[in-house]
């Protein structure tokens, strides 16, 4: 393990109950870092809340190890926490209890970790009563009472409404930076993966199918799968078509469609193109050296925050975001012709696989 | 009156007392645990051992007599005990009785737990003896609606304890097995101050384990 990892898997294998269909999950190398959030991020049925409860110690591994280094212990999350009968204080004592602290220390902790999460008004009130969100600040004050070294969080924000998800990530924030715990967080939802993320593991049928910084994983994903799951919309076969002297090749993805872009695929390469909505500029006044040219709005939707548009290029079509509200955001329109432009180095290219 | 005075009420309401007591004592001693340890490990024959303790619970006591009668009986497997027609008997014919009861209840208040129940006291480091006592303290409406259970099919039950017990005056008379006997001796008065006992003593026990049932919902 290298310095700063507390909980590391290694060559981990792992057969949950021969009942499960044949399910395995592998991971070669996954390591939790001192003061890191790590957002395992995969569909459903991808082994996510598996590979947590094999890094909690809960499920025996059948090849390979997880090394821990986290003298205060691991704190594991469910998904659905379990409360316990009696008041919330109580609920939050358990850990305590079962590693037989003296009852006055137990309050006192209890009552910190409350706190911390906003509910120690409630310490009194049966948990049975707590709504969604006051639970799961009681379950994650159940998890901080130890002061664990790692924390492992399964779906954390789930049944939360935006506010009350909003909010509870902000303590949390607030609750890794003070603690310097190391985290991961099981999601299949990017939006709150990437809410505290500094890396992501990407877990597809339970293979690691990326590791790696969140902007790396976000830019280039390893697969298609990958980029499906981080929100590449963008996704397109082409062929390379020639390279220039300054070390970008030309792409073509339809007739006429073709896209400058950073590769060292060679030429006559068929090659997957990705391009995250982002990075797709409306060029209003023709004046961006990255232009792909003409092209219109075919469809444009809006939650308030955010525009969706999509485009169409070479009978293509691009996704792009814009935010709502102002500028572009506010005048575009279904049916606008529309120059866009798009940086060489915002293309991701991954050579495709031959069936 | 023919000159039969017979035992006091008090003597028999006492035994009574002490056999079907101890007869629930250790129906839930051994219930208890069984139905926690049923309730939440797989294991191969499970389903046919749940499937055996169901079918238990609607267990004719008449039957229980005959198979305690035939195991205690002079030539029996276990005649050389001499325990046919003392408290003894008793108590092991309403202990078979109690225990699908008690084993069954509380099977289905471990089932009703969350599936995941084991694992999250374990991810929360609670170990061992803790582990069972929090158990037993997230089950404790459901083990206590066993005990009353047991309670009821034990203290109402007549066929087995009058089968094995003999209802001996002094030595196994019980409140029920009294009652038959002085119903039909014509005896109705005391038939009906035994019966007024027994119903009494089964309102307050029952109504004292339902106060504790209840005081335990927070």
């Amino acid at each position: 393990m290298t310095s700063d990892a507390v909980l590391a898997a290694r060559e981990l294998l792992v057969r949950p109950g021969a009942r499960a269909g044949g399910f395995t999950l592998r991971v070669p190398d996954l390591a939790l870092r001192r003061g890191e959030v790590l957002a395992i991020l995969g569909p459903n049925g991808a082994g996510k809340t598996t590979l947590l409860r094999a890094l909690a110690g809960l499920i025996a591994p059948s090849a390979g190890a997880i090394e821990v280094r986290a003298p205060h212990g691991v704190a594991l999350v469910f998904q659905h926490p379990l409360l316990l009968a009696g008041n919330v204080a109580w609920n939050a004592e358990v850990p305590l209890w079962g590693r037989g602290i003296a009852r006055r220390k137990r309050q006192e902790r209890a009552r910190a970790a409350l706190a911390r999460f906003g509910i120690a008004a409630l310490a009194e009130r049966d948990a049975t009563t707590l709504s969604g969100g006051e639970a799961r600040r009681l379950a994650l004050a159940r998890a901080f009472v130890v002061a664990p070294d790692v924390l492992l969080l399964d779906e954390p924000f789930d049944d939360l409404d935006a506010a009350g998800r909003e909010a509870l990530v902000q303590d949390l924030a607030g609750a890794i930076r003070e603690t310097e715990i190391a985290v991961a967080i099981v999601t299949h939802d990017l939006r709150q993966a990437l809410l505290l993320a500094d890396r992501i593991a990407v877990l597809d049928a339970g293979a690691l199918a990326q590791l790696g910084a969140r902007d790396e994983v976000l830019r280039r994903p390893a697969s298609a799968e990958v980029a499906a799951l981080v929100g590449m919309a963008n996704w397109l076969p082409g062929r390379v078509r020639s390279r220039d002297a300054a070390g970008l090749a030309l792409v073509e993805l339809a007739p006429a469609a073709t896209l400058r872009v950073a590769t060292a695929c060679a030429a006559g390469t068929d090659v997957w193109v990705g391009i995250r909505p982002e990075h797709v500029k409306i060029d209003v006044d023709h004046s961006d050296p990255n232009t792909l040219g003409p092209a219109s709005v075919e469809t444009r939707v809006s939650d308030g925050a955010l525009v969706v548009a999509w485009i169409d290029w070479h009978a293509l079509r691009l996704r792009t975001h814009l935010l709502a509200g102002r500028g572009l955001g506010q005048t575009l329109k279904a049916g606008d012709g529309v120059f866009i432009a798009v940086r060489p180095e915002d293309v991701h290219v991954l050579p495709r696989d031959p069936r | 009156m023919s000159g039969v005075v017979g035992e006091p009420v008090l003597a028999i309401a006492l035994r009574t007392l002490a056999v079907s007591g101890a007869a629930l004592a250790l129906a839930v001693a051994i219930g208890v645990p069984l139905g926690l340890a049923l309730g939440h490990r797989r294991f191969p024959g499970r389903g046919l051992l749940v499937a055996t303790v169901n079918a238990g619970m609607g267990l004719p006591p008449v039957v229980v007599g005959l198979l305690v009668a035939l195991a205690l009986w002079r030539s029996g497997p276990l005649g050389t005990l001499g325990w046919m027609y003392t408290p003894q008997a008793m108590v092991i014919a309403q202990v078979l009785i109690a225990l699908p009861l008690v084993v069954g209840i509380t099977l289905a208040a471990v089932g009703a737990l969350p599936a995941d129940f084991h694992l999250q006291v374990r991810a929360l480091g609670v170990r061992g003896p803790r582990a069972a006592w929090l158990l037993v303290r997230e089950t404790r409406r459901g083990l206590l609606a066993a005990v009353i259970a047991a309670l009821g099919g034990i203290l109402s039950e007549v066929g087995a304890v009058t089968m094995v017990g003999g209802n001996l005056e002094g030595e196994t008379r019980v409140l029920t097995s009294g009652i038959l006997m002085y119903t039909q001796m014509g005896r109705f008065e005391t038939a009906l101050a035994l019966a007024a006992v027994l119903l009494g003593l089964t309102f307050v026990l029952a109504a004292a384990l339902t106060a504790v049932q209840q005081a335990s919902r927070r």
